[in-house]
């Protein structure tokens, strides 16, 4: 529905007529209901996760070798460890957090359908025309340190157009946040996952941005005389930033929201301080702001950055972790409050695993960052690496995308399964995904993290000589090649566990073979729990009175009915 | 609202309550616009950090990095008083289509599209005469790259009032319904903004 469809039928207090949607699978090309968005973005972003995962075992596994590259050769390393950075980051967290966000949001506001509906379905297909470019690049010898000029460019093309089109996606589900909620659900009432969903939005917006820029900057430089790029090895130094921390903790804000959503069901109470609930899910966006950290590792402009970078560095992660570490306080104390322990679902695991390992992450980096400030143990003096240009950050990459990211995608899909598709996900298969992407990421991230720490292993390549000035002059020490295979053994495991995730889907949802349940089959909370499992395709002429994000908790601690729902024809003016 | 609107059920029954129907806030729009100009004004920032960080790198800017150029500083500055006035005329539009006044907004948003193209007109007559060669130096490049992408929101910003023109000339108009008109017009102030910016940091700090 236009916008200016709504604004009419809302001046007028007239019922907009349902929006008529083809059920087949051709309907899905021209589709604008959010629910069939949200699934296609959770259903390809699942299948980049095994894309990015089987790419970062080959990685891996070159590392493990003194003699040279054993698995890949020098071009195609550079590369498919870029391509993996691509596929983690803009194939699997970013765009299924903000699928599940396309399909939850609305239906927890009590929204009509994702604003801008068809810009959403835009921003769908936009992503996914943009990733098989990006596929395509790097195929044909491109990418930021391939062979072919080209290629390069097209590379760049295809991450400005994956950028722009996450970006609409993001305003989409910002804009039912906070435009679009029922009347009655004021900010501070609105579902924890809808707000951390607005965090991340809003945080992707303003972070992104910034790259859009630099890519014109680099895309026209590129193609006329590379005057300050230095070859086709200057454009990665000067994106790094989006794949790293502190700019991972945007991605990984929502799993907060997924992780409070579920321990909130499972204490069945809602915070004694809701406030502080959505405070510190945006202290952890707010500092993870990391689109100034590439002057740093670029060199341009490092002189002004010098002796501030440290300081910064540490009160960014100090500031993401008083965040998660206040939430997840928060959140332990009213379990505590509620005197029951959570049942041991996949969800509650999964969603207490990835909180955990969140703060986990911002301790790590707090640390990383003290050490590279105070020069302890003279990292970033005398020749030496500091940490974050050794695999120190590959490990925090391994905790926040394998670790915590990926068991949000867990407890996010064994949650919402019966909303999404009406089918609830094998417990049993759920537990061994739990397990093996649990344990591979401890191990994803042990290996680069000590090989970083104790032997200096570049984060960037191995032994490559036509790095930029900052990669090239960290020279390899012996010694990572035993933890490489460690951090390799970890990926293989995550990636079972990813194989089991998709496996349980296609059986229980795709076969079938899933219990099918009632609208609220875990008790929760939420509006969205109000509605059929799954909603049916389309938008009715009704809306729900709401009051709050906890609609069912209030009715019950009231003890009183259900909210009723009203007719569109009754909305004020 | 009214009583009915509240009525309740007599125990909480979940699965029983449709998906609503149409939003009841009008603002999306405006909202929408306003996390649009957030990422277009980062973009902006982005590519002008990149190029005051270049610009930073060498001992010597005013020799250097400009290589000679000679900046065209009336015409440009005349383009910039354009594009000021444009937005006063383009709020006229926006004031006058909220009093359901159609003829002044009409003529307020034609107005304001001319002085965009004369603008574009005053802007590209600078540039040729300063023969900006792409690919020359790196000045060259990043200046062509940065003028390039502000030049690019202000087309953006043109097309949307033009779109929103056109809605207004459809009927749009009137306290409730311009709000796509005053969308338009903020993110032609913020295009605006984005250009003079721009025109400060590479044609006067250069």
């Amino acid at each position: 529905m236009t916008d200016a469809t709504t604004e009419a039928a809302h001046s007028t207090g007239s019922a907009v007529a349902p929006q008529a949607e083809d059920p087949t699978a051709f309907g899905l090309l021209s589709t604008a209901d959010h629910k069939r968005i949200g699934r296609l973005f959770i259903g390809f972003s699942l299948l980049f996760a095994v894309a990015g995962a089987v790419t970062d075992v080959l990685v891996r596994f070159d590392l493990a070798s003194d003699s040279g590259h054993t698995v890949l050769n020098l071009e195609t390393f550079t590369q498919v460890f870029m391509f993996t950075r691509d596929a983690l980051v803009f194939g699997m967290l970013i765009p299924f957090f903000l699928g599940v966000a396309i399909y939850i949001v609305p239906l927890q506001v009590g929204a009509p359908n994702i604003a801008f509906a068809r810009a959403a379905a835009l921003s769908f297909w936009g992503w996914l025309v943009s990733f098989g470019v990006l596929v395509g690049a790097y195929i044909g010898n491109g990418g930021p340190a391939g062979g072919w000029d080209d290629g390069v460019r097209l590379h760049m093309l295809a991450l400005a157009g994956l950028v722009i089109s996450l970006i609409v996606g993001a305003i989409c589900v910002a804009v039912t946040t906070l435009a679009m909620r029922a009347p009655g659900m004021y900010m501070d009432r609105t579902p924890p996952f809808a707000w951390s969903a607005l965090v991340m939005a809003s945080m992707l917006v303003v972070s992104l941005g910034v790259v859009l820029g630099q890519l014109v900057l680099l895309y026209i430089d590129h193609g006329y005389g590379r005057h300050f790029l230095d070859g086709n090895y200057g454009v990665w130094p000067r994106i790094d930033w989006m794949y790293r921390t502190p700019q991972l903790f945007i991605y990984v804000v929502p799993v907060l929201g997924v992780a409070a959503e579920i321990m909130l069901a499972a204490a069945r109470r809602w915070v004694f301080e809701p406030l502080a609930l959505y405070f510190t899910m945006g202290l952890v966006g707010l500092f993870g702001f990391g689109a100034w950290a590439n002057f740093g590792i670029a060199g341009e402009g490092a002189d002004v950055v010098d002796g501030l970078e440290g300081i910064v560095l540490v009160g960014l992660y100090a500031g993401a972790l008083a965040g998660v570490g206040g939430l997840l306080a928060l959140l332990g104390f009213t379990v505590w409050q509620s005197r029951k322990w959570p049942r041991p679902t996949t969800a509650v695991l999964a969603a207490f695993g990835a909180g955990k390992l969140i703060a986990v992450a911002a301790l790590i980096g707090l640390i990383g960052a003290g050490v590279d400030w105070l020069n302890i143990a003279g990292r970033g003096v005398d020749g030496n690496a500091p940490l974050r240009f050794t695999t120190w950050v590959t490990g925090q990459q391994s905790l926040l995308i394998y670790g915590a990211g990926l068991l949000g995608v867990l407890a996010a899909l064994h949650w919402w399964a019966p909303k999404i598709w009406g089918r609830r996900l094998s417990e049993l298969v759920g537990w061994a995904s739990f397990a093996a992407i649990g344990g591979g990421a401890f191990l994803a991230w042990l290996g680069p993290t000590l090989s970083g720490a104790f032997t200096e292993q570049p984060q960037f390549v191995y032994n490559d000589p036509q790095l930029t000035t900052v990669y090239g002059s960290l020279t390899d020490s012996s010694g990572a090649e035993g933890l490489s295979v460690v951090g390799g053994i970890g990926v293989v495991i995550v990636l079972a566990g990813v194989g089991l995730v998709v496996l349980n889907l296609l059986v229980s949802v795709g076969m079938g073979k899933g219990a099918e349940t009632d609208a609220d089959p875990w008790g929760g909370l939420t509006p969205e729990w109000l509605l059929d499992s799954p909603p049916a395709l389309g938008q009715s002429d009704s809306l729900p009175q709401l009051s709050s994000g906890t609609p069912l908790l209030d009715a019950e601690l009231n003890g009183s009915a259900a909210p009723a729902e009203r007719e569109a024809s009754e909305v004020p003016a | 609202m009214s009583e009915t609107a509240v009525s309740t059920v007599e125990a909480p029954q979940p699965g029983r309550y449709t998906v609503p129907g149409p939003p009841p806030r009008p603002r999306s729009q405006l909202v929408g616009t306003g996390f649009a100009i957030a990422a277009v004004s980062m973009a902006v920032a982005g590519a002008l950090g990149h190029y005051m960080a270049r610009r930073h790198l060498l001992d010597d800017p005013g020799h250097d990095w400009l290589a000679g150029q000679s900046v065209p500083n009336p015409q440009l500055v005349y383009a910039l008083i354009t594009l000021l006035v444009s937005v006063v005329t383009a709020h006229w539009a926006h004031w006058a289509s909220r009093r359901g006044e159609r003829g002044h907004t009409w003529v307020g948003m034609a107005i304001t599209l001319v002085m965009g193209f004369a603008f574009f007109n005053m802007v590209m007559y600078s540039l040729n005469r300063m023969e900006i060669e792409l690919g020359a130096g790196e000045w060259e490049n990043l200046a062509f790259a940065v003028t390039g992408l502000s030049l690019a929101i202000l087309i953006v910003g043109m097309f949307y009032l033009g779109l929103m023109t056109l809605r207004s000339l459809g009927g749009s108009v009137g306290r409730d319904r311009s709000t796509p008109l005053g969308s338009a017009v903020f993110f032609w102030d913020f295009a605006v903004l984005a250009w003079a910016a721009t025109w400060y940091v590479v044609y006067v700090v250069k």
